[in-house]
Formats: C-alpha cells, sequence, structure tokens
C-alpha cells in the first residue's frame, strides 16, 4: 500500500510538471484528489488494511495529500501567472492609434467674453439684466437725456422703424427701464446685441455686441467706479493690467470718462493691437447724469450711481487676435472650431 | 477742431512741447486726435531756379535742365512737362528724402547723369486742395518773388513746420469750436494766464440802430432765432487776404476765398461764431426776415444746387426770396462778389434742434450747422459782428458803419449753480479742498459769489452740480482720482432661469460636436420667400426705415434664412460638414404693436443647422430631446408636423407641451433647398427658448433604487406602414398601467417576407412593482391585454 501511495504521488508531481494549462491542472487535480480520484479511492479502501497499519498509512496518505495540495496551488499559480501574461502580450495595443469620439463642437468668441465678463461681475453681486433690441425711442433716447433735438441722436446713426421706435443703440436703455422698475440698491449687467448704421468692413459692423453696467445706491462715487472697472480690467485681462481715466462726454452721465488698459497684449510696451500706443481704449463711463436718475424717479439728492458699457467685438478680436470683424458673422466653419 | 499751436499761443503762453501739450489738453478733456506737422517728413528739398532745358539724347518723354538751387548748379532729368525756364520750383537734392519713405539720389536717367528730382505737391505730401493753381501731375511751380531765396528749405519757404492740433470736441463743448475757448483750456490746463486777446469785445459800445444803411431786419420767428445781429461796412475792396489770415485759415482746414468771405470764416474759428456776409444791393427791399420756409420753397445754395425747402425749414429771406437757408448756407442770389461794395455781416443764433433737421434734410453738413446744432450762445453774436468790422478796418478792406441792428428776442439763460465742495467730493470720491475747486472754476470765467456760481455766457452746457464736479475734477486731474471698491450691502449675482438654460445650451451642443455662430437679425424680401416663411409670419416682418442697403431692410420674423445663409456659405467654401447652432431672436409686429408706439415681439430662439454625412432626422431628434432632459422638461409628445412649408413634409416634427409647441425640426423642404442653390440634405431645428423656461422644473426629486427585480418581456408586432412607433408605445403604457418601467423599440425591420406596406416593430418592455416580486401570470395577463390592444386598435400582429 505504501508503494501504491509513492507511486501515486511520484506520477502526480510527474503529470503535474507536464500540466500545460489551467484545465489539464483541473482534470490531473479531480483525477488524483477528487471525490472519485485515485488517493480517494486508495483512502476508502484502508479498511481492509491490518488495524496497526491503519494509522501509519493515514498519516502517510494526508502527508502525501497535503504535499499534492500544496504542489497543485503552486502549479496553478504558475499556470495562472502564464495565461495572465499571454494574454496582456496578445492584447498590446498602439496607443497612438486614433481615438473615437464626438468632435466636440465650440462656443463662439462674443459668448465666450461675454460669459466671461459676467462670471466676474456676478462675482461681484451684478445681475444680469436684458431688455427689447427693437425699443422705444423713449428709452433708447429721451430717459437717457437725450430729448429730440440732442446732436447725439445724429451721431449716433441709428436704425429708425419710425419716430418711435428704433433698434437700440446701445444696451442702456435696459438700464432706464430697470431702474424704473427698481428700487436702489441696483447691480446690474446688461448685455446684447445693439445697432449703428455703420457699414460693414474690418472694424466695423452694423450689428454688435455690448455690455453695460449700472450701479445706484447710497454713496456711489466715481472712485469706486475706477475701482470696480480696475478690478474687472485685472480679472477679464490679466492681473498687471492698469487703467486710466481722460474725461469724455456722454448725455447720460457726468462727470464722463473714457477708460484705457494698459495693452493687454504688449503689456504696455507697444504693438500691434495698441498702435504703438500701450493703451487700448476700453470703454466708456461715468456717474449717472442726476437727470436720467430724476427721469426714472429716483432722487439725485439721495442716491447716485455709476455706469459703464464697452463693446465685446473689440475685447474678443484683441483676446484671440482675430484682425477683420467680419469673420466673427461669416461663420466659416473653419474659423469658428478654432475657439 | 483743427488748431495751429501758434494761434493758441496768442491766448496762453505755451512752454511744453507740442506733444506733450496734446497730452495734456487730452487729459484735461479735449481730446486730441492728431498733431499735424508736414514738413517733419520732408529733408534737404530747397528752392530751385530753372536755368536750361534741353531735348533728351536718348529719350522723347524726358528733358535736361540746369537748376540753379543757391550754392551750386545742378543737373536734373525730368519727365515733367509743365516746366519753363526761368520757373521757381522744389529741387529734391541728393540724399533727399520725402514723405512716405522716398529718398532720392544722384544716378543716370537713360544715361544721362540726374542729380536730384523736381518735386509735385503731391511727392511733398501736400494736399492739391491746399495749393491752387497747382496741377496734379506736374512740378509745383512757386511764386516769381520768391527768386532771391534760392536753396532756402522748402520746409520753411511753404510754412510747413507749423503745427497743427487736431482736437475731438465732444458735442457738450460747442465753445471750444473756436480758438477762443481751446485757448482757453490750454491756459486752465497748463496753469498759465488766459491772456484774453479780444477783451475789447466785452467792452466794445456799438449803438443800436433801427435801420443801417437802409437795411431793416424783422424776425417772425423768435423760437427759431434768438437773435439776429447785423453790422455794415462799406466802400468795401474784395481782394486776396493777408498770407497771415490765409496760413491761420489753412490750418484750421479753410479755404482762402476771398477777404471778406475770410474774415467770417476767421471770425467762425476764432469765436466759434458762424457768420454769414451779403452784398446789401442783393437784398431786395433792403429788408431782411427770419422766418419759416414756404412749403416747396427752392433756393440754390452757394454749391450750385437747388434745394427744397418747407414749414420746418427756417430762411432769411428778404422781400422777395429766401437768401439763405438759416444756419446752414447762403443763397448764391446774395454771394460776395468782386463787385460789392456795402456788405452787411450777419451774426445771428438759431435754435439748434432745427438746424440740425434742416441741414439733415438738404444733406448739407456745414461747419456752420455742425456748431449751430450744439447750440451757441446769443452773447456772443454780438462780439463776432463786432470783431468782423474790426477786421475789415484793421485789413483796410472797407469803412465801418457805425451803430448795429441787434433783434434778441429772446434772451439766453444764465445759469447759477450753488458751489457744494462736499456734494462733489463725494460724488468724486475725493477730498478737494474749497479753494482748490474756486480757483479752478474762476481760471475757467466762473464767478463765484457766497457760493453762487455764476456760469459765463459761452458755458452753456454747465447746468448743476455734477456739472461743476467734472470742470473741477478735469483740471485737478482725472488720474488723481483713487481706487476704491463700493461699500454697501451686499447683493447677491446669480444667473436667472433662462439664463442658466442658455448656459447649459451652449454646453451640450457644444459637447454633442455643434459649433455656434452669430447672425445679423436683419434680412431681405427675397429671403422670406426663399425660405418659404408663412404668408403670416412674412406679414410680421418689421421695415427699417433707413437700412444700410436692401439686404438689410427687414428685421428677421423667423432665424431660419438666416441658418440657411450660413449653410449655404459654409457648402460654398466647400467645407465638407457643418454642425451648427445659433441662440438669437425672431422680431414679429403683431397685433400692429409699432403702429401703436410699442415694441414688438422678441422670441429668443435656438436654431440648429445640419449638413453631415453621419447626420439624420433621428439624430437630431436624439439632439433635441437631450436638450430637453437638460432642461428637465420630461412630458411632452411628439408630432408629425406637414404644414410647416419650410421643412420636408413628410420628415418634420413639432414638440409639444401640452398644446404649446415649443420645438419643429426635421429637414429642409427640397424646393427651399432648391431656392438656396443646396444640393445636400440639411437638417434644421427652432427651439423656442423663452417657452423652454417656461416649462422647465428645476426641482429634481430623488426616487428610491428598486429593491424587487425586474421583469422583461420583447413584445414584436407587425403593423402597416402607416401606424407610427409612437402610437403603439402610447397604447402599451395605457395598458400596462403602472408597473411597466420603461419601454424601448429595439428594432424596427422590413422585408418582403412581411409583405409590402408593412413593418415589424419589437419592443423591449420592463416591468416592476415597487412592493414586491412581480409572478409570470400577472406579466403574462398584461401582455396579453397589451397584445389584445395592438390588435384591436391596429390589426397588429404578433411577430413570433
Amino acid at each position: 500500500m505504501k508503494e501504491q501511495i509513492e507511486k501515486i504521488q511520484n506520477l502526480a508531481i510527474e503529470k503535474l510538471s507536464q500540466t500545460q494549462n489551467l484545465k489539464e491542472l483541473g482534470d490531473l487535480k479531480v483525477k488524483i484528489l477528487g471525490k472519485k480520484g485515485e488517493l480517494t479511492i486508495l483512502l476508502r479502501g484502508m479498511g481492509s488494511l491490518p488495524k496497526e497499519e491503519r494509522p501509519v498509512i493515514g498519516e502517510l496518505v494526508n502527508k502525501v495529500r497535503d504535499i499534492l495540495e500544496e504542489e497543485f496551488t503552486k502549479k496553478e499559480k504558475e499556470l495562472k501567472r502564464k495565461e495572465l501574461d499571454e494574454r496582456l502580450k496578445t492584447e498590446n495595443i498602439d496607443v497612438t492609434e486614433p481615438s473615437k469620439k464626438t468632435k466636440l463642437g465650440s462656443i463662439h468668441p462674443i459668448s465666450q467674453i461675454i460669459e466671461e465678463v459676467e462670471d466676474i461681475f456676478l462675482g461681484m453681486g451684478y445681475e444680469i439684466a436684458d431688455g427689447p433690441e427693437i425699443e422705444k425711442t423713449f428709452y433708447n433716447f429721451d430717459q437717457l437725456n437725450t430729448p429730440a433735438d440732442h446732436p447725439a441722436r445724429d451721431v449716433q446713426d441709428t436704425f429708425y422703424i419710425n419716430d418711435d421706435i428704433v433698434l437700440r443703440s446701445q444696451t442702456s436703455p435696459v438700464q432706464a427701464r430697470v431702474m424704473e422698475s427698481k428700487k436702489p440698491p441696483i447691480k446690474i449687467i446688461c448685455p446684447g446685441t445693439v445697432y449703428r448704421s455703420d457699414a460693414v468692413d474690418s472694424t466695423h459692423s452694423p450689428v454688435f455686441h455690448q455690455v453695460e453696467g449700472l450701479v445706484v445706491d447710497k454713496n456711489i462715487s466715481m472712485t469706486d467706479l475706477k475701482g470696480t472697472l480696475e478690478m474687472f480690467a485685472k480679472k477679464c485681462l490679466g492681473e498687471n493690467t492698469k487703467i486710466r481715466f481722460r474725461p469724455h462726454h456722454f448725455p447720460f452721465t457726468e462727470p464722463s470718462a473714457e477708460a484705457d488698459v494698459s495693452c493687454f497684449v504688449c503689456g504696455g510696451k507697444g504693438c500691434k493691437v495698441c498702435k504703438k500706443e500701450g493703451w487700448i481704449e476700453l470703454l466708456g463711463c461715468g456717474m449717472v447724469h442726476p437727470n436720467v436718475l430724476r427721469n426714472c424717479n429716483i432722487d439725485p439728492e439721495v442716491y447716485s450711481g455709476f455706469a459703464f458699457g464697452f463693446g465685446v467685438e473689440r475685447i474678443a478680436m484683441a483676446k484671440f487676435g482675430i484682425e477683420d470683424m467680419r469673420l466673427l458673422y461669416e461663420n466659416d466653419v473653419r474659423f469658428l472650431k478654432q475657439f | 477742431m483743427k488748431a495751429s499751436r501758434e494761434w493758441l499761443e496768442e491766448y496762453s503762453d505755451i512752454d511744453v512741447k507740442t506733444t506733450k501739450l496734446g497730452d495734456i489738453l487730452t487729459m484735461a478733456g479735449q481730446k486730441v486726435e492728431e498733431i499735424i506737422q508736414k514738413g517733419t517728413d520732408i529733408k534737404n528739398v530747397v528752392l530751385g531756379k530753372i536755368l536750361k532745358i534741353e531735348k533728351h539724347p536718348n529719350a522723347d518723354k524726358l528733358v535736361v535742365t540746369e537748376v540753379d538751387v543757391g550754392t551750386e548748379k545742378l543737373q536734373i532729368v525730368t519727365g515733367a512737362n509743365n516746366i519753363k525756364l526761368g520757373d521757381i520750383v522744389p529741387i529734391a537734392k541728393d540724399g533727399a528724402e520725402l514723405p512716405g519713405g522716398v529718398k532720392i539720389k544722384t544716378g543716370k536717367l537713360r544715361g544721362i547723369d540726374s542729380c536730384g528730382m523736381m518735386c509735385s505737391v503731391g511727392e511733398l505730401g501736400l494736399d492739391i486742395a491746399d495749393y491752387p493753381g497747382q496741377i496734379e501731375h506736374g512740378i509745383m511751380i512757386l511764386d516769381k518773388s520768391l527768386e532771391n531765396k534760392l536753396g532756402e528749405n522748402i520746409v520753411d519757404i511753404l510754412n510747413l513746420k507749423e503745427e497743427i492740433i487736431d482736437f475731438e470736441i465732444t458735442p457738450n463743448r460747442p465753445d471750444c469750436l473756436s480758438i477762443e475757448g481751446l485757448g482757453r483750456e490750454t491756459a486752465v490746463a497748463l496753469g498759465k494766464k488766459f491772456k484774453n486777446p479780444r477783451e475789447n469785445l466785452d467792452k466794445l459800445e456799438v449803438e443800436t440802430k433801427e435801420e443801417l444803411e437802409g437795411l431793416k431786419v424783422d424776425i417772425e420767428a423768435p423760437d427759431l432765432c434768438y437773435r439776429y445781429v447785423a453790422r455794415v461796412v462799406k466802400n468795401v475792396k474784395i481782394q486776396e487776404s493777408p498770407e497771415w489770415l490765409k496760413r491761420r485759415l489753412k490750418a484750421c482746414g479753410v479755404r482762402s476765398i476771398n477777404n471778406i468771405v475770410d474774415i467770417t470764416n476767421y471770425v467762425m474759428l476764432e469765436l466759434g461764431q458762424p457768420m454769414h456776409a451779403f452784398d446789401i444791393n442783393s437784398i431786395e427791399g433792403k429788408h431782411i426776415t427770419v422766418r419759416r420756409a414756404k412749403s416747396e420753397e427752392k433756393i440754390t445754395t452757394l454749391d450750385d444746387v437747388e434745394r427744397t425747402l418747407d414749414e420746418n425749414d427756417l430762411v432769411i429771406s428778404d422781400d422777395k426770396k429766401a437768401v439763405a437757408i438759416a444756419g446752414v448756407m447762403g443763397g448764391q442770389n446774395s454771394e460776395i462778389e468782386e463787385t460789392t461794395k456795402t456788405v452787411v455781416f450777419e451774426s445771428a443764433v438759431f435754435y439748434g434742434g432745427a438746424v440740425r433737421k434742416t441741414a439733415k434734410k438738404v444733406g448739407l453738413r456745414t461747419e456752420s450747422s455742425s456748431r449751430f446744432e450744439k447750440g451757441l450762445s446769443a452773447e456772443n453774436a454780438l462780439r463776432a459782428a463786432n470783431r468782423a468790422v474790426e477786421l475789415v478796418v484793421m485789413l483796410n478792406a472797407g469803412e465801418e458803419v457805425e451803430g448795429k441792428i441787434d433783434n434778441y428776442p429772446t434772451k439766453q439763460k444764465i445759469n447759477k449753480i450753488k458751489l457744494e465742495p462736499e456734494k462733489i467730493n463725494n460724488l468724486l470720491g475725493t477730498k478737494i479742498s474749497k479753494e482748490q475747486m474756486i480757483e479752478i472754476l474762476q481760471n475757467l470765467g466762473l464767478e463765484i459769489e457766497n457760493d453762487i456760481i455764476t456760469v459765463p455766457y459761452y458755458r452753456m452746457d454747465l447746468e448743476q452740480m455734477a456739472d461743476i464736479a467734472e470742470e473741477v475734477l478735469r483740471f485737478y486731474g482725472y488720474d488723481k482720482l483713487e481706487i476704491t471698491l463700493i461699500k454697501a450691502d451686499t447683493t447677491i449675482g446669480i444667473r436667472n432661469k433662462e439664463q442658466k438654460i442658455e448656459q447649459k445650451i451652449r454646453q451640450i451642443l457644444k459637447i454633442s460636436g455643434l459649433s455656434e455662430i452669430y447672425t445679423y437679425g436683419f434680412i431681405n424680401e427675397k429671403e422670406l420667400d426663399k425660405s418659404n416663411i408663412l404668408e403670416e409670419l412674412k406679414k410680421e416682418a418689421i421695415c427699417i426705415q433707413n437700412p444700410l442697403s436692401d439686404d438689410y431692410k427687414y428685421m428677421r420674423p423667423s432665424t431660419i434664412p438666416s441658418m440657411l445663409n450660413v449653410l449655404s456659405f459654409n457648402l460654398n467654401q466647400k467645407n465638407p460638414e457643418a454642425k451648427l447652432f445659433d441662440i438669437s431672436r425672431s422680431y414679429k409686429n403683431i397685433e400692429n404693436k409699432i403702429e401703436k408706439g410699442e415694441v414688438p415681439e422678441e422670441e429668443k430662439i435656438l436654431t440648429i443647422g445640419i449638413y453631415s454625412e453621419d447626420f439624420d432626422f433621428y439624430v437630431l431628434k436624439g439632439l433635441v430631446e437631450n436638450i430637453l432632459e437638460e432642461v428637465s422638461i420630461n412630458r411632452y409628445d411628439i408630432q408629425k408636423e406637414q404644414t410647416n412649408k419650410s421643412y420636408h413634409p413628410g420628415r418634420c416634427a413639432n414638440m409639444k407641451v401640452g398644446i404649446d409647441t415649443i420645438a419643429t425640426f426635421g429637414e429642409v423642404h427640397p424646393e427651399v433647398l432648391e431656392n438656396y442653390d443646396i444640393e445636400k440634405r440639411i437638417y434644421l431645428a427652432e427651439i423656442n427658448i423663452t417657452k423652454l423656461t417656461k416649462y422647465s422644473r428645476a426641482n429634481k426629486k430623488y426616487e428610491e433604487i428598486a429593491k424587487f427585480p425586474a421583469v422583461e418581456r420583447d413584445l414584436a408586432v407587425i403593423v402597416a406602414e402607416e401606424i407610427e412607433a409612437g402610437q403603439i408605445e402610447k397604447a402599451i403604457v395605457k395598458k400596462a398601467k403602472k408597473v411597466l418601467e420603461e419601454v424601448k423599440v429595439f428594432d424596427i425591420y422590413r422585408s418582403e417576407k412581411l409583405g409590402v406596406g408593412k413593418k415589424s416593430i419589437a419592443y423591449a418592455l420592463k416591468f416592476r412593482d415597487k412592493n414586491k416580486t412581480l409572478n409570470d401570470e400577472e406579466i403574462d395577463e398584461i401582455m396579453k391585454n397589451i397584445i389584445d390592444e395592438l390588435q384591436k386598435s391596429f390589426g397588429a400582429e404578433l411577430r413570433k
């Protein structure tokens, strides 16, 4: 019996060494250690042995079983490793082959700039206001201290629908509408489309976009305006941007200013974008004219405010290096895809 | 407004370079556009005299000349044919430089040495209009009197060194459309004394008379003419103006005509008051009436054009005819001529609004009208008239007639404003002392007594505290404003629902591969037809009174034509595909709102437009569905749309919430494509963002994840082609009741075996009960009900 056991052990070990894969290994394990395996059958046949031999043989069988179990486990691990290695080898891919994806589209540069501006002012507690593009002359002009005989009505070369209705030449009528309907404190920006009777060329378009801002509250001063605009310029155009105020005139603000920013392309050294001046004329602004406040039933003795406005296209063109404004409205996909 | 430095120096000492002066004035509110100094680009060009002209031995069109340039005689070859022996001409010598970077060097022309070049007006960078008598394609021929200056620099000879400052004057400052006004600003900005060279005009007493040399003046329209001053000069000698006067006019861009006309222009430039000069003999009845024009009244203006006027226009008239359009331009019939002996100087002030309208109507925006339209001071008018007479006497051009006619029905209001330093500082955010404020204001000519400011006549723009604050700030320095932030209660900045939705749409479409476009809201009549827009919509298109061109005549009632234009453009550019979207507005004049003076309807529309090989109706539908899902609209109906003529009648759908259509999408009608010469299939969607916002439900709620297992069953039915998948799905949902969790089409199949006009649709159904495990019997019963219903309603046949 002892020889038989040893024979099984030796044979098993020999076969084990020849096993090539996990299936063969499984089969071999069943054949030897399974319920009907050779060793199990042998163990069952132990009853026929003399009483005193039984413990000896039993111990031997168990020992062999343990040895074989261990060998099988070892072999199993080895084979698994081998199979995995082979699988990994066959599953090798070329990671530089092209990807499979839905190509991303793009958001128009004008929208990108507007959103960026909106986010900066939302962060400062401003709301975004909107109004009609086809607007009453009352809101586009009269309420903004630009009465019927005012030369500014000519200067701006507005598109008229009839004597009372125009295509808004600025987003300021939104400000007038908000002031009329809401009590201070007012903190809004109004992005939107505006219309002026300029023929299309590389720097002009009869349709363009503006963002205007308005704050009305107690104790609002011109230094607050400057501070707000500098904060905006730094966030939008770069932390090193400086701002410069120059006197100007607008019917709806007094005092009025034009604000230049240090050129965000060359940093103020002088380049093509800033026409070698180091400064770029960015926006018009000022303290809300007391007549405008009065027109909107806000007492200028109690409240003051500031307003500012700028063209989106100019910023988009300077920021993205677009030299011809027509590209923005031509909508060639080869242009659009770049943003 | 152009002003020469030399002229400004009459008003203020200037101890800085002109570029620096420009910077200072810009920062004080008179923006300098440009400093012009023509001579800077010209080097080594001198005066020469032609001594010899001989034929060129090798060229018919060239001549060989000898020129005396003072220090030497040069041989110069030229192709010019306007030169004669003895002519005095500009010579660019060897090494000379001309505007535009041209350099002149000695060289050979067809084998003959040429040691320089004779110059034309244009080659010197000058405007031919400024040099009457010169020709464009020929050498500049100078006056013989310059013969003693041979060899001298042409820059000095032509006085090109003069520095001219071009200002952008804001419309609130008509006083700065004068050298006097700019001179005052210059003095204050530089901290110098305002020299006030015309102070004599303020003190001059001239007796007012009813009649001057038989001339009488009546104002019939005092609402349009605030003041009319007339002064007369007699024994006038019409001749050329002296050089200094011509030079000053030229520096301001005004051409010299004759001494009398030049004087009117000079006074306008000097004092800002437009003037007019008549020949007294051309005034019929020697009686001037300032009156409204008659309907269809005609006048030929000085520029030889006949203009038609009406009652809204103001004219200067004699007893028979209009002799000038008030404030705009004089008439030919009263023009100063060489024979004129007695001249009437008119210095009047008209209502700016009316001048503006008339000038615009007749299409004549003159130096005069552009000043009047900003509103001029009536007080200044008398000064101007007196100055004109003073100049006539000074130039020896005629004799002063004593006295003036002065009709002044509408007195200029002189503003008084309280000086409130604290309010000014609060508004500006500054701490400027009261003393400093007073100093600035007094320098500007404002009088202050007991904290009451009296505004001088020439500053009609100053009306209230804010205006005074600006004056203080201009000369305190805008650049000295500090930087502060608003000190006020916290406000919340947040996008509203519609703004958030718009942002989401941009993101989702970008991720889906679409690019955003921006289009004009303009449209032309043809495009409305080309895109088969509904007739009723066409009628709602809003017409622009003064469009840029016929292409931009209407505001679009639909965004489709704009999108089709862009797609067509991209096809023409041979771009293989275009997947585009536009968030913009449509404009509709519904219920004649515009005629009632109300603003028309504007709707915010998302327009999608696509041509691409990998696109079809169902991809488009998926895109639209995803947008709705993103904005949390879950209940909607998709119905076939066959009446919209812009779309393919078999491939278009409406998406409805209740009875409200929030989107229309599909393939473009082949007829429309043909109109646009498009040969590819185009997919379009119009989604109304305003309505999308209305139905969007932002509040999402968590539903417990199911504990009990789902039962899945497939169901394939054969139905007639006309039966829509959606109809069947609805019936399934209705019959299956609550336990149906999901129903999905997973296959649609057509074959000859099924028969012509038939299709098989396979649905995957998923059942689940929240509270228990469903058993087969329950499901079998539901399935039976469904099948029965489909058989009954659609004649569906179960596919085994």
